[in-house]
Formats: C-alpha cells, sequence, structure tokens
C-alpha cells in the first residue's frame, strides 16, 4: 500500500515539476539553514564539555570595589589558586593559566607564535587534552619543559619524534615533554605549547591577591560542591584578616565567583581568552533557522492547498473505490514526505556547499564531515519528517476530506473558505521577510556609522608593529630609522592601540574640598602620540622631549614628576574647563601637572560611552609601535619597513596588523550577526517570492477563461496584470504594515546596546517595503503579464 | 436486493425549495438489469448516487441486502458500499498517475488484500477484458473505449454484488459504446445485477427493466 503512495506521489511531483520545484529547493534551503545553524549550536552547546572533569571545574572570576567603582574580570591574582586549595577542602586542584605570544625557533625555523599556554603543572589532570606521547603528571613539573601539540610538532621538526628535542622559546632553551593532540575548535583554552605557570618570570613567583592578570581554574572533588564553596568564598573574603592581607578598606570588597567551566563560554559575561559566545546569539540564530524554514513550509501548504483543487477527481474516485479518509491523509502525508526527503538530501549538498561561507560568517571553522556524521544525518532526517508534517498536514487534512460527491459533478473546485489560511500564510511570510529586510538595514546601518564615526582620532593608515624581546631596550633607535622610512609620517608607541584601551587606574585630585578617588583608565604612551594618531588638543599641548626632564629618577624618585594628558570628560568629571585643568596636579603613583586637554575619543566599543581617560608619558610600557604611513603605495612602505626590521631585528619575524583592522575587529560579533541577518532577509524574501511565484503561475491558469473573457470583452493588458496582482499585492502591502512597527522595535532594541547609534529614519521603512513590494510584483506581474498578453481565442477554446 | 420507500432529496435556495427526488419508491431484485431514463436534470444521476450511498437523501428509507442505510453512519455506509458496489462514471475517472495495472489494483488495495493475492486477481481480470498488453500504459495513452473498459474491470475487481453506471457509453462513439452495452449484458447473464443511468433508447433495451424519471419522480415502472 505504501509502495502504492509512493508511486502516485512521485508520479504527481514529476507532473507538476514547477510546484515540486519550488517546494523541493524551498524545503531544502530552509533545512540547510537548520542543519548550518543546527551544526554550529550543537558545537557551541558542546563547549568544553569534552572534559571529562567538566562538571568539576570551575573558573574563577574577581569582582572588585575601588573608588566607588566596581569592577568585574575574568582574571585573578596568582593568590587565588593556591590559597583556596590551603583553604577549602572541597578544591582539589588549582591551575592558573595565561596565554601570551612568544618566538620560537628551532635550527633556521623561527616564528612568532601566538598561542603559548603558561600553565601549573596539574594542568593535564584537570583538563582532559590527550597526550599522544609523554606522561601528563610529569609534563609540566620542571621550568624547562614544554609540550606542543601534533601539529606543531610537525611544523618544526617534519616527521622526526619531536619528544626530548630542544625548541628556544625567548632566547631560553626548552626540552619537550609531551606531544599533546591539537586542541578541539570547542575549547576556551586554545593553545599550541604548554610550559609551567612560573616561567612567566618574576612577577607571578610570589602570591598577591591584586596583579590580575591570570585565569584560575578549580578542580573540585564534587560537582555538586560549587554553591556550597561558593558560600565558603564569600564568607572568607569578608573576613578581617583576609580584607587585611589583600588591602581592602572601607566600603571596598573583593569577591571570587565560581563560574562552571560548561557554562563559561555561554553564559559569561566576562571573556576570557577568548571572546564568548552568547546563549541570545543561539536564540536568535535558532529563530531565523525556524522562520526560514516556517517559510518554506508555508509555500509547501499553499501550493498543497493550491492544487488541490485539481485533485479532488482523483481523490474523490479513490474514495469511491474504498479509500477511507484515513488512507487518504496518508497518502498525501507520503507526497509531502517524499518532497522533504529530497529536499532533505538537496539540503546536505547545499550545507557542504555552503560550508565555507558559513565558517566566515560564523567564524568557525566546520570541514565538510561536520555534515556527514551519523548525528546530524539523523537529526536531519527526523527534522525532516517533522517537517513533512508540518507541511503536510492541512493539505492532507483538507484534501481528505473532500466530499465523494465531489467527484461527480462537474466544475467541482475549492473556493470555499476564501483561502483564509492561505492569505495569512502568505502574511506571515511576507511580515518575516520585511522584518529580517529592515532589521538588516538597521544593522548595516549601525555599522556603517561605526565604521566611518568619527572617533576623535585617525585610524586609518595606522601600521602597528607590536614589540617585544629587545626592541625596548633599543628603543629610541628604532623609532628613529622607522622615521626615515620613506612613506613614514610619523612615530609613537604605546601599551595599548587607542581602538581598545583595557588599562584600569585610579588618580587622586586635591582642591579646596579635600582630596578625591577618581577610577578611570589610563595609557601610557611615546611622544608623538597626538600627532600620530590626529587627536585634537582643547587645550595645552602634545608631550614634548622636555618632559622626560621631569621625570627624574635620580636620588630614588625624589623629583619625579610625571607629566599628563587628560580627555575632556576627565576634565568635567573633576570639575576643570579645559582651560583650567592646564598645569592642575594630578596624583598616581607620582604627582605631575596636566600639560594638555584632548578632545574625546572613543578608546572602547561604541557600546560604552567615553569615559575618563589619563593618557601618560612613559615609554618603558610601550607594546606596540604605531606608524602613521601616507595612504601612496603601501605595499611599497610595508616592504621598506621590513628591510629596516631584518637590518636591526633578529630574533623577531617581521609581523604587521592595521589599526583599523583592529577596530573592525572589536565589532566582529555584530559583523557576524549582519551578515547572517543579511542572508537570512534574502533567503527569506526569496523563498517567498518563490512561493508567490507558484500560487500566481496557479491562479492565473485557474483564471484563464476570466481572463480570456475579459479581454474579449475589451480589457486592455494593463488592466489585466493589476487584476491578477491586486489581490497578492494587497496581501504584500499588509505584510509591511504589520512589519514595520516590529522591526521599529526590535531595531531599537538592538540599537540599545550601542552608546554611539543611528537614528532610525523613516525611510529605511519606506525603502524596504518599498522594494519588497516591488520584488513581489516583479515576480506576480511574470504570469499575470503572460496570461495577459496571452491570446483570448486560445484561451477561451481549451475550456 | 435493495429497497427504496419514499425517498425524498431536496436543496434549499433561498425561500425556495427544489426537489432532486421526489417520493422515489424502488425495489431492484438481484440479477436485474434496470436502466434509468430521463431528460437533463431529471435526477437520473442523483438516483444512482442515493443508491449508490455517495449522495445522502432528505427523507424515506433505504435498504440494501438488509441492511437499512438510513440508519447506518458513513463509515458503515461506506464499508456496506466499498464490499458490494461497483461504480462506472460516464467520464472513466481513471487516475492518470496510475497504470491500467495499478488502477485495477487500487481498490484492492483499499480493501487491504495481500499483494500476492491482488496479482492472481488483476491478472485475471485483465484476460477477461484482454487488455493484457494494455497493463502498463496510463489511461492517457488509450482510447475512451479502452478506457472505459478499464473502468469496468476497475469496478468489478473487487466482485461487487451491483454495477452502478452512470452513462457509461456517454463519451464513446457508437461502436464503442455497442462493445461497452454487449459487456454489460454478457455480466448480467453471469448474474451480475446492474443499474445504468443513459439517455439513449438503444442502450436502455439493453436492460431487462426500464424507469422513466422526469422532475425527481419515476413516471411509470
Amino acid at each position: 500500500m505504501i509502495r502504492n503512495y509512493f508511486k502516485t506521489a512521485w508520479r504527481n511531483l514529476w507532473k507538476n515539476k514547477l510546484y515540486s520545484g519550488i517546494n523541493i529547493f524551498g524545503l531544502a534551503v530552509g533545512l540547510a539553514a537548520c542543519l548550518l545553524i543546527g551544526v554550529y549550536i550543537s558545537h557551541e552547546l558542546s563547549y568544553d564539555k569534552f572534559n571529562r572533569n567538566a562538571y568539576r571545574i570551575v573558573r574563577v572570576t574577581m569582582e572588585y570595589e575601588k573608588a566607588g567603582t566596581v569592577n568585574a574580570v575574568a582574571t585573578t591574582g596568582t593568590k587565588v589558586g593556591p590559597q583556596f586549595k590551603r583553604t577549602f577542602p572541597p578544591v582539589e586542584e588549582y591551575v592558573r593559566t595565561y596565554i601570551r605570544q612568544n618566538i620560537i625557533k628551532h635550527d633556521e625555523k623561527i616564528f612568532d607564535e601566538p598561542r603559548i599556554l603558561y600553565a601549573d603543572a596539574p594542568f593535564f589532570k584537570v583538563f582532559s587534552f590527550h597526550l599522544a606521547e609523554g606522561d601528563p603528571a610529569t609534563a609540566l613539573d620542571a621550568s624547562d619543559k614544554i609540550v606542543i601539540t601534533r601539529s606543531m610538532a610537525k611544523k618544526y621538526f617534519g616527521n622526526e619524534d619531536a619528544l626530548g628535542k630542544t625548541l628556544t622559546m625567548g632566547g631560553k632553551d626548552f626540552r619537550i615533554s609531551a606531544i599533546c593532540e591539537d586542541v578541539p575548535q570547542n575549547s576556551q583554552l586554545k593553545f599550541d605549547f604548554v610550559t609551567p605557570f612560573l616561567n612567566l618570570g618574576n612577577n607571578v613567583k610570589d602570591e598577591t591577591w591584586w596583579t590580575a592578570n591570570w585565569i584560575t581554574y578549580l578542580l573540585l572533588r564534587d560537582h555538586n560542591s560549587i554553591s556550597q564553596l561558593q558560600q565558603q568564598v564569600n564568607d572568607y573574603m569578608k573576613s578581617t584578616a583576609v580584607r587585611k592581607d589583600a588591602g581592602v578598606e572601607g566600603n571596598n570588597y573583593l569577591s571570587y565567583h565560581l563560574e562552571p567551566l560548561t557554562r563559561v563560554h555561554l553564559y559569561s559575561s566576562l571573556p576570557g581568552f577568548e571572546p564568548n559566545g552568547s546563549i541570545r546569539n543561539i536564540y536568535i540564530f535558532s529563530l531565523i533557522a525556524l522562520l526560514i524554514l516556517i517559510i518554506a513550509c508555508a509555500n509547501y501548504t499553499n501550493l498543497a492547498t493550491a492544487q488541490s483543487a485539481g485533485r479532488t477527481a482523483e481523490i474523490g474516485m479513490r474514495k469511491v473505490m474504498g479509500a477511507s479518509k484515513k488512507q487518504v491523509f496518508i497518502q498525501f502525508i507520503s507526497e509531502s514526505l517524499i518532497i522533504t526527503l529530497f529536499a532533505g538530501a538537496l539540503a546536505i549538498i547545499i550545507s557542504i556547499t555552503l560550508t565555507p561561507y558559513f565558517n566566515n560568517i560564523t567564524g568557525t571553522q566546520f570541514s565538510v564531515s561536520a555534515f556527514l556524521k551519523p548525528l546530524p544525518i539523523a537529526a536531519l532526517i527526523i527534522f525532516s519528517i517533522l517537517t513533512s508534517f508540518f507541511a503536510g498536514f492541512y493539505p492532507a487534512l483538507l484534501l481528505s476530506g473532500t466530499e465523494v460527491i465531489g467527484v461527480l459533478k462537474k466544475g467541482f473546485s475549492f473556493t470555499g473558505g476564501k483561502n483564509l489560511l492561505r492569505k495569512t500564510l502568505i502574511i506571515a511570510q511576507f511580515s518575516i521577510s520585511a522584518i529580517l529586510i529592515i532589521f538588516t538595514i538597521i544593522i548595516l546601518q549601525q555599522m556603517n556609522f561605526m565604521k566611518t564615526k568619527d572617533l576623535g582620532y585617525n585610524k586609518d593608515h595606522i601600521v602597528v608593529l607590536p614589540i617585544g624581546g629587545k626592541m625596548l631596550s633599543d628603543f629610541q633607535a628604532l623609532k628613529d630609522a622607522f622615521s626615515q622610512v620613506r612613506g613614514v609620517e610619523s612615530v609613537t608607541a604605546s601599551y595599548e592601540t587607542p581602538e581598545y584601551v583595557q588599562w584600569g587606574d585610579g588618580i587622586s585630585v586635591t582642591d579646596e574640598k579635600g582630596k578625591h578617588d577618581i577610577s578611570l583608565n589610563a595609557m601610557p604612551v611615546d611622544l608623538d602620540f597626538i600627532k600620530t594618531l590626529q587627536m585634537k588638543l582643547i587645550a595645552g599641548r602634545d608631550f614634548q622631549q622636555s618632559d622626560f626632564a621631569m621625570m627624574d629618577t635620580s636620588n630614588d624618585y625624589q623629583n619625579y614628576h610625571q607629566p599628563y594628558l587628560i580627555n575632556e570628560t576627565l576634565a568635567k568629571k573633576i570639575g576643570w574647563t579645559p582651560e583650567q585643568a592646564i598645569g592642575q596636579a594630578i596624583e598616581k603613583g607620582a604627582t605631575g601637572p596636566v600639560v594638555g586637554v584632548i578632545k574625546d575619543f572613543n578608546f572602547s566599543s561604541l557600546h560604552d560611552p567615553v569615559g575618563p581617560l589619563l593618557i601618560f608619558l612613559n615609554r618603558d610600557y610601550s607594546r606596540d609601535f604605531m606608524l602613521r604611513i601616507n595612504g601612496n603605495d603601501v605595499p611599497q612602505t610595508l616592504s621598506r619597513l621590513e628591510m629596516v626590521w631584518k637590518q636591526r631585528i633578529t630574533d623577531r619575524p617581521f609581523h604587521y596588523h592595521f589599526l583599523d583592522e583592529d577596530y573592525n575587529k572589536l565589532y566582529q560579533a555584530e559583523q557576524r550577526s549582519s551578515s547572517l541577518l543579511s542572508v537570512a532577509a534574502m533567503l527569506a524574501i526569496i523563498l517567498a517570492c518563490l512561493g508567490l511565484f507558484g500560487l500566481a503561475a496557479f491562479t492565473t491558469v485557474q483564471r484563464t477563461k476570466e481572463i480570456g473573457i475579459r479581454k474579449v470583452l475589451g480589457a486592455h493588458a494593463g488592466s489585466i496584470t493589476l487584476l491578477v496582482s491586486k489581490n497578492f499585492l494587497a496581501l504584500v502591502v499588509i505584510a509591511i504594515a504589520i512589519a514595520i512597527p516590529l522591526a521599529w522595535v526590535i531595531g531599537n532594541k538592538w540599537l540599545q546596546d550601542f552608546a554611539y547609534r543611528i537614528n532610525i529614519s523613516w525611510w529605511v521603512f519606506l525603502a524596504a517595503g518599498a522594494a519588497a513590494l516591488l520584488i513581489a510584483f516583479l515576480t506576480v506581474s511574470f504570469h499575470s503579464i503572460k496570461a495577459a498578453m496571452a491570446n483570448p481565442v486560445k484561451s477561451l477554446r481549451t475550456e | 436486493m435493495l429497497e427504496l420507500k419514499g425517498i425524498y432529496k431536496w436543496v434549499n435556495t433561498g425561500n425556495h425549495r427544489t426537489f432532486l427526488l421526489k417520493d422515489v419508491d424502488l425495489t431492484v431484485k438481484e440479477g436485474e438489469f434496470i436502466s434509468i431514463m430521463g431528460p437533463s436534470g431529471s435526477g437520473k444521476s442523483t438516483l444512482l448516487n442515493v443508491i449508490g450511498m455517495l449522495d445522502e437523501f432528505n427523507e424515506g428509507e433505504y435498504n440494501f441486502l438488509n441492511e437499512s442505510v438510513h440508519k447506518l453512519k458513513e463509515k458503515q455506509r461506506s464499508a456496506l458500499y466499498k464490499q458490494y458496489i461497483g461504480f462506472v462514471f460516464q467520464a472513466y475517472h481513471l487516475i492518470d498517475e496510475l497504470t491500467v495495472y495499478e488502477n485495477i489494483e487500487t481498490p484492492l488495495i483499499y480493501q487491504n488484500i495481500k499483494s500476492s493475492d491482488r496479482k492472481a486477481m488483476v491478472a485475471d481480470i485483465l484476460d477477461r477484458f484482454q487488455i493484457v498488453g494494455k497493463k502498463d500504459l496510463f489511461p492517457t495513452q488509450l482510447s475512451g473505449g479502452q478506457q472505459q473498459l478499464v473502468g469496468i474491470a476497475r469496478a468489478l475487481i473487487a466482485n461487487p454484488k451491483l454495477l452502478l453506471a452512470d452513462e457509461p457509453t456517454g463519451n464513446l462513439n457508437s461502436k464503442q459504446g455497442e462493445e461497452i452495452m454487449n459487456l454489460f449484458k454478457q455480466l448480467n447473464h453471469e448474474g451480475m445485477t446492474i443499474i445504468q443511468v443513459t439517455h439513449s433508447e438503444k442502450n436502455a433495451a439493453y436492460g431487462s427493466h426500464i424507469i422513466n424519471l422526469l422532475d425527481g419522480m419515476i413516471q411509470n415502472n
């Protein structure tokens, strides 16, 4: 019996190639979207769960209040791990970690390696990174040991056995104690090398609560003890002895939170070694995939019910021959099942084809094999079956309910019910499409706004050269050498690049009312900072060579003064006008005068308003040279820079990036969302139009006779085109009217997250609405014009 | 075999009631071959559909093989006609997507008959109607006469006791029509009860009994 159903279904599909094609393609796109996003979501949800101890590991984050400001960071001081292990019995083990870049060398091979993990010895006991060679217990038990991944072993040693060989890092020799399998994509710790934590240098030898630069993980004896331990930690940190030990006074506090490892990636607001995912995005992505699938399902439902008129004879006859309602229902569900299974197969092909683009959008690195595993395939099949029921249920119900007598009466067709469902579905499809289009335009506008916003400095044509090794001791000579390269206009250096300043600090200012503490961001910079970045001074001057004279280190810093630049916001916060600020004293360790006030510039994401910023002259902290080059012939200038670099710096490869690229990276998440939404909006409108195209084809055929009669009566082509199109276009207009307020609300909600944002202008709605309407009109008019141009004699004769 | 007593069927249009069938009494015995005649709109097809249980009636009694059809629920009715009645239509109503073989097989599928038995039964009837060579063709590849032959084969496949034919030769030329009527006559000889609706006096003469219908009423018997 089933075979018979499938046979009929197959032949029916073949007979109605246009509709079948639309249905299969539409459902395939919907299913492909679900598959791709499903694989992505399951990847995100699987984060860190490969660790056998995943549910016993917690990340310790720090929250503290100082000078009236509460800060929360994922990093902690060196003392947290060891002290917690000593104090709290539930803590079995601790691992302090840090990932940084360093130069690694073996014979002729020398690379700047960005992913070197420094970790305490129990690292391989706490986390489940599999060692292919070597013993996890002893892999990190001596300061000259280093563990490398399989890829790195291949990179440096080719096919030789790397175990026991020597690598040079930062001029020091290390023995390879183990070979680790490459780190899985779904790990929050991603590294190529692991070496003992204490190799970070003298500043980590002492245990301190502060200088929080390290991420601490704890392995608990029992995963149920987290909340109990949290309570113990809270009490402990409030005790007088600990507060005194940590130097916490008055209303200030210091506390630690335990985050279960498996919740860090999706639920934590504090980024660790890599930006976190977000559970909100997971929901948004799922919703988008579902919306696209719903649009495709609506196409199926609509086309199937529209076609049903042509099949009443068949159904009636089947019933006369003894088919029960149930049997007819099963027959039509089988048809939709066949279509969705085809669509499912096509979805796999589409997904594989689109994998590179998808990786690009989401910033993941899925390979084709990610889709060919049993789990995604099984999920896809189950999903296809569910979809087939969802899409085929109503048509099957409608058709199986056909009155037998229908077959015996001529001219019977489904005109009853006013096609309310069909209209509703079309409206829903176009509402979804219009919302996605409008929302996408808003996001793109905001992205464009952020890219082109006047940040208060000029981020274009700034080359960033990271400083390392012996470069700092050679600072002035290098600076001079870079300055003299043709094409370089000006050179400066700083601890952080200006697009994202994280250095948090505190100052005090004394006025007639007494001493005020202010917490702010700070950046140590070299001379020419203002000039190179083209910032605007409102009052005073930039740092100059003679300022170094103030910084008198002789006599044990007795006469040391630090010159400062402040931003407008800081001046305002203290209560100075820019002009008043010049010459005032600020105390931050050393006291010194304000020499200049600069116009506010955005030194953080545009999500946040500009806060107070202190810029102080100190080139010893410099981590990056920043070079302003002229825009003519950038490659030439870069290759000249490389030549100069190679002459002077032998222990580091030439490595550069552009400041505007760094800036754009700040908005990677938004960039990804906007790319994904653009694609989704495009798919939605294409699928909705595809459905409309099929329906228009269908109704035009249905109305051939009517159109023929009208033409004979003298109607011209234009009025007939309008006649056929207007019903559809009315639905699209209603859909747009529904979409506009919803999109306005969603768009504004999204924009709320930005301190600097665009205003949604009315023309966005107008443009999106007009575009949707135009596309819909073109879709429909293809058929209606064809019908209007047809010879009426022909259409009347065929009746 | 079946008995209609005081059957009324009407439709309401506005305040007006139009009668499709009016006080129809009819008894059909097993082995009869009845022809229903009458002008267009006289209610011939409606009567046939009522007999075939495809259409309902508003008033009256209908007994079929000792069952009171007017008291049955839809499910029971359809089980009844599924088992005992075969239908033949003017427009053949073959399913375009199925081959000759599959069209004939379909009623058996709905009666949950085993695949091997179905094969034997279909082969048998193909043979009897001499259309074995056409079994893999689709309806559109056949002439009207051949299509109607398939339609009759399909109506007979499940061994019904009653064959209902609604102008079975209406779309055929006279030669094809004659062949079909001869087939009916032969079937009747073999014991099949047949009720046909027809316009043609000539075709009506094949039957043992003619009923004339006018405005939903039987004129003579």
